[in-house]
């Protein structure tokens, strides 16, 4: 039984504090159970694509340091040639758009990566589960209101990574 | 004087008010103690110096302020006085963009001091950059945002999104609850 644990950008701004306690734990945390947090694509280029952040404290992430030991992963290309993934990620910017009471066209395909990324790895059988960590709450919850719909009950977890969240986090949340 | 009394007076001067909230919105210092009062009223001047850790002189001066400008009241009638806030809602409009100033924005103004991130943020995006910012901090706190629609919107980085959302949620949570 594999379970995947998908991170989301707000995961590692979360962390983000000058002492990096709270990325020290999640550090622990995640290399305690076994597990790495596999990023997207798209989470990926957010977190390194802007010098401008650097001037926040909280901008400085510490995140390359867990691609060099190899508990943070950077997920395949989404294959949006794959009708599964395609369909699930136009079904999921239908849902944020309406749950954000946004026109269609302005929820773009990046919004909808995170889940995008769940289906192709329960589809590949990659995974028997998916945990979705973010703060993004329109796509946590239109993850755990879709998936179920296309084959995969049961097999997500949407978790809010909230500050207190982290703030205890320990291995058995990777369990 | 009763509440509704003094409230009345603060209501028949606007102009004078408006000053003493352009102090508020511009001294990080003086919006913590207003949302310190909003927030655990009544305090006494006491409380102030211990929980913001601002000096003695300091605190007394600018609840002086905030009373004159009918801010804050004074609920008791021997000493230590408590202190009580009364709401703020002032509404600017200026060539058509209208912005309110509301306890929730003056708890933003207030964390510039306590919180680098919104410091920063006030820096390169203003007062203005930071109301904005707010308003979707309370979208994200109830789950009709996220940071990726906020960067597009308001033309920031996502990363820088995400960075200003969590700053603000404590702010955004702690006032979507108190309007329920």
């Amino acid at each position: 039984m594999t379970t995947v644990y998908i991170a989301d950008t707000g995961v590692f701004v979360r962390c983000g504090d000058p002492s990096n306690e709270k990325f020290q734990r999640l550090r622990r945390a995640v290399r305690q159970a076994g597990v790495s947090l596999v990023v997207p694509r798209r989470v990926y280029e957010e977190l390194g694509g802007d010098p401008a952040a650097e001037a926040y404290p909280s901008g400085n992430i510490p995140y390359p340091k867990g691609f060099e030991e190899g508990w943070i992963v950077v997920a395949d290309e989404l294959d949006y040639t794959d009708p599964l993934v395609s369909t699930v990620m136009d079904d999921t910017r239908r849902w944020i758009a309406n749950e954000t009471d946004r026109d269609e066209d302005t929820v773009e395909k990046a919004d909808t990566a995170l889940i995008g990324l769940a289906a192709q790895l329960l589809d590949a059988g990659e995974s028997d589960d998916i945990v979705l960590l973010t703060t993004d709450k329109p796509a946590g919850n239109a993850a755990e209101a879709l998936l179920p719909g296309h084959g995969f009950e049961g097999r997500i977890e949407y978790r809010y990574v909230s500050e207190g969240y982290l703030e205890t986090i320990t291995a058995s949340e990777f369990r | 004087m009763n509440t509704m009394a003094k409230s009345l007076i603060g209501r028949d001067r606007p102009l004078e008010q408006l000053q003493t909230v352009a102090d508020l919105i511009e001294t990080p210092a003086l919006a913590r103690i207003y949302t310190y009062t909003e927030r655990e009223g009544p305090v006494t001047v006491g409380d102030l110096v211990d929980e913001l850790g601002i000096p003695q002189g300091t605190a007394y001066d600018y609840v002086q302020r905030l009373e004159a400008a009918d801010l804050l009241k004074q609920v008791t009638k021997s000493r230590p006085y408590e202190y009580d806030a009364e709401a703020i809602s002032l509404t600017l409009s200026v060539d058509g963009t209208t912005t309110t100033v509301t306890p929730a924005l003056i708890a933003a103004i207030a964390h510039v001091d306590t919180d680098e991130d919104v410091d920063v943020y006030v820096k390169r995006h203003g007062l203005d950059g930071l109301s904005a910012a707010l308003e979707y901090a309370f979208e994200q706190v109830g789950g009709t945002v996220n940071h990726r629609i906020m960067a597009r919107e308001l033309d920031l980085s996502p990363l820088e999104a995400e960075i200003i959302l969590q700053a603000l949620e404590p702010v955004a949570t702690a006032y979507t609850n108190a309007a329920e």
